[in-house]
């Protein structure tokens, strides 16, 4: 074998190595589990900085498996070990920072070895080239996600948030096998490079649906309008795991999976458009509902699903590389927000912000690097949002339709309001109390400091990103830039984009000052509340679902001749329809 | 018309499968139900020997036949000791009454 094989063997064997021999160590030993976690991590981030230098656009690891599962290869290109290196390294971070963040807690076997579990599996499902492989992955993901959200499994919101979570991701993962399924008794291969090269054969029809299946595989795994609601509800996970699956990693699987298939599905007839509407109305809705949450990881949570829909919106007008870009910078910043945020629920002990305020003063670090989090977040330059969020809007402005255009633009407006406000509420203004809380601990600082100093200068590596993804990605014909290119880009449409960010700041304060202008809001802010509907329309369609079960329930009585009869009746019907069919 | 010796194998496939079913779907009794589930496994074996003869593959027929003899004894054996469980927990061997584990 050669040597990014091996790679690839130990980007994913290692972690899950790491699981197994976490869960066997016993729980009283916490140094001991801390230790072994943090070893693991490192390495697979090492590893996965290793084979950022063995990119190919070739299949590298195959293992035959048979008629019905085909070849399970993996593919090091340049989505696959970009994506794998933040998954691994934010990884690593988030665990160093766990240290600190977890110490106390009980069962750490598990936590620790679900968090490397899903390191493995995002790796994989990043890295894959079978289409029913990357289907595995992306259910095992969604089994981390579950867990670590239901954690602290005595609480009852834990839970509730945990099973949302899972059932949504789980109905989108319907989608993704669908169009695995019809790919492979079209094309007779589950391989996604013949899939990319052939797509232009298949007939209308097969495609459409494989293209909206995908389409509704990633909404509900990205958190995007009509599915976001799952996400808010994932906050109830310790926060370095939401820093690392819901915001830097798992979330943004949804967006790999359009921009992977893009070249097989931009022909699709409605399919571009439906993108655009979904990501652009998640961006505005998820804006709005980020001004009005008072809990800190929910603001940061819709702010999540808001720029989630950002990056959707980039691949509905063709810009690939810029929601691959934009994914790039999200994940470093909006991990560092997640971590920073970490740091000062771990020492108030509380989510709410309207118990904080003032805790610039007694966490001066944290409060530095949440505020560079929140200027790449708001789009300031030179931070890395900055750059990434122009390109985004710059080919929106090229190609795309005005009205969303319009939309992506009043959603910056709408990031700028519900950062500032955040930052102020928790802070600046006045404080909740008298206490004096600790700053960060020594692993969570170092955490915070990689990740504030990646939001800093992360951007400066375009050039041999793009260089990659154009020698890696031969279906993708993308349109990369070089650093130059890039600075000429952002500047073209940032003297628009930052006035309407200082008019979102500006709006905030003048809106905090005349506290009666606020309340000419009141409905929407109750209409955000409720979140629109959606929840109430998922509570609804759960409620049809267990009536349904429970009418069903009757037929289960427990006897066993009931049951044969059941058997038989199915075998005389199948046994009809053959014999149907072959006349 | 005359009866080849397949024919007739056939027909006694489907008489077993018949006895086997009606036996599944009326009687009560734990040791009755076992005995008709041993009946439709016969079955089982003897159509796949009068499968395999008619595609001339009479070896693999048979060496799946006794495969099957041998999973089959187990089957027996555990349903058996189930019976037994149950009569001497429960005092019946009346199925009917077992779904009373559901309530």
């Amino acid at each position: 074998m050669i040597m990014s094989s091996w790679l690839i063997v130990l980007i994913i064997g290692v972690p899950w190595l790491g699981a197994v021999v976490l869960r066997l160590v016993d729980d009283r030993r916490a140094q001991l589990q801390h230790t072994l976690a943090a070893a693991f991590a490192c390495i697979t981030g090492a590893v996965s900085v290793a084979l950022l230098f063995f990119s190919s656009g070739e299949v590298t690891l195959s293992l035959p498996l048979g008629e019905v599962f085909g070849v399970f290869t993996f593919v090091p290109d340049a989505f696959g070990v970009s994506l794998s290196a933040i998954a691994a390294a934010i990884g690593f971070l988030a665990v160093i920072f766990s240290v600190d963040y977890m110490q106390g807690e009980a069962q750490l076997g598990r936590y620790y070895s679900f968090i490397l579990l899903f390191i493995g599996a995002m790796v994989g499902l990043v890295l894959s080239g079978n289409l029913l492989l990357l289907f595995f992955f992306w259910e095992i993901t969604a089994l981390c996600s579950y867990v670590l959200i239901s954690f602290y499994n005595d609480d009852p919101n834990a839970v509730k948030g945990g099973l949302q979570a899972l059932i949504v991701t789980q109905l989108g993962g319907v989608g993704l096998l669908a169009g695995a399924l019809l790919v492979q008794a079209n094309l007779g291969t589950y391989q996604i490079s013949t899939f990319l090269a052939e797509a232009h054969t298949l007939p209308v029809g097969v495609l459409s649906l494989t293209a909206f299946g995908c389409l509704f595989a990633a909404a509900a795994k990205s958190a995007q309008a009509p599915f976001h609601y799952w996400l808010p509800g994932a906050m109830e996970a310790p926060t370095p795991v939401t820093a690392l699956i819901h915001a830097a990693t798992m979330v943004n699987a949804g967006v790999y999976l359009l921009a992977r298939f893009y070249p097989a599905f931009e022909g699709v007839p409605g399919w571009k458009t439906a993108v655009v509407a979904v990501g652009s109305i998640t961006a505005l809705i998820a804006g709005i509902m980020a001004i009005t949450a008072v809990d800190l990881k929910r603001v940061l949570a819709y702010s999540t699903v808001s720029q989630l829909g950002y990056m959707v919106y980039a691949i509905g007008v063709g810009g690939v590389f810029a929601s691959q870009f934009h994914l790039f910078s999200h994940a470093i910043f909006k991990a560092l927000l997640f971590l920073a945020a970490g740091t000062v629920i771990h020492s108030v002990g509380t989510r709410d912000m309207r118990q904080m305020g003032g805790l610039g003063k007694s966490m001066p670090f944290t409060r530095a690097v949440f505020i560079i989090g929140s200027l790449a977040l708001t789009g300031i330059p030179i931070f890395n949002g900055f750059w990434s969020k122009e390109l985004v809007l710059e080919s929106g402005a090229a190609v795309g339709p005005n009205w969303a255009y319009i939309i992506m633009l009043i959603g910056a407006g709408l990031t700028a309001i519900y950062t500032i406000r955040m930052v102020w509420m928790v802070f600046y203004g006045t404080p909740a109390s008298e206490e004096h809380y600790h700053d960060a601990a020594p692993f969570m600082r170092v955490s915070l400091s990689v990740l504030a100093s990646g939001v800093m200068v992360g951007w400066l590596l375009v050039g041999p990103f793009g260089q990659m993804m154009e020698r890696t990605l031969p279906y993708h014909h993308l349109h990369v830039l070089t650093l130059p290119e890039l600075f000429s880009e952002a500047f073209r449409g940032a003297p628009l984009t930052l006035t309407i960010v200082f008019t979102g700041f500006a709006l905030y304060l003048l809106l905090r000052k005349f506290t009666a202008l606020w309340d000419q809001f009141d409905w929407l802010v109750r209409f955000a509340d409720l979140d629109f509907g959606f929840s109430w329309l998922s509570d609804r369609f759960a409620g049809a679902v267990q009536g349904v079960a429970e009418s069903v329930r009757v037929t289960q009585t427990g006897q066993l001749n009931w049951n044969i009869f059941g058997l038989v009746l199915g075998l005389i019907v199948i046994l009809a329809v053959l014999i149907v069919g072959a006349a | 018309m005359s009866l080849s010796p397949v024919t007739i194998i056939w027909a006694g496939v489907f008489c077993l499968l018949g006895i086997g079913l009606y036996g599944l779907l009326a009687v009560r009794n734990l040791i009755k139900v076992i005995v008709a589930l041993q009946i439709l496994v016969k079955m089982a074996m003897l159509s796949l020997v009068a499968a395999s003869y008619s595609v001339d593959k009479l070896a693999l027929g048979q060496s799946l036949a006794v495969m099957v003899m041998v999973a089959d004894t187990i089957v027996a054996v555990i349903g058996l000791a189930l019976a037994v469980q149950v009569q001497q927990r429960l005092g019946t061997l009346d199925i009917s009454e077992l779904s009373r584990l559901r309530k």
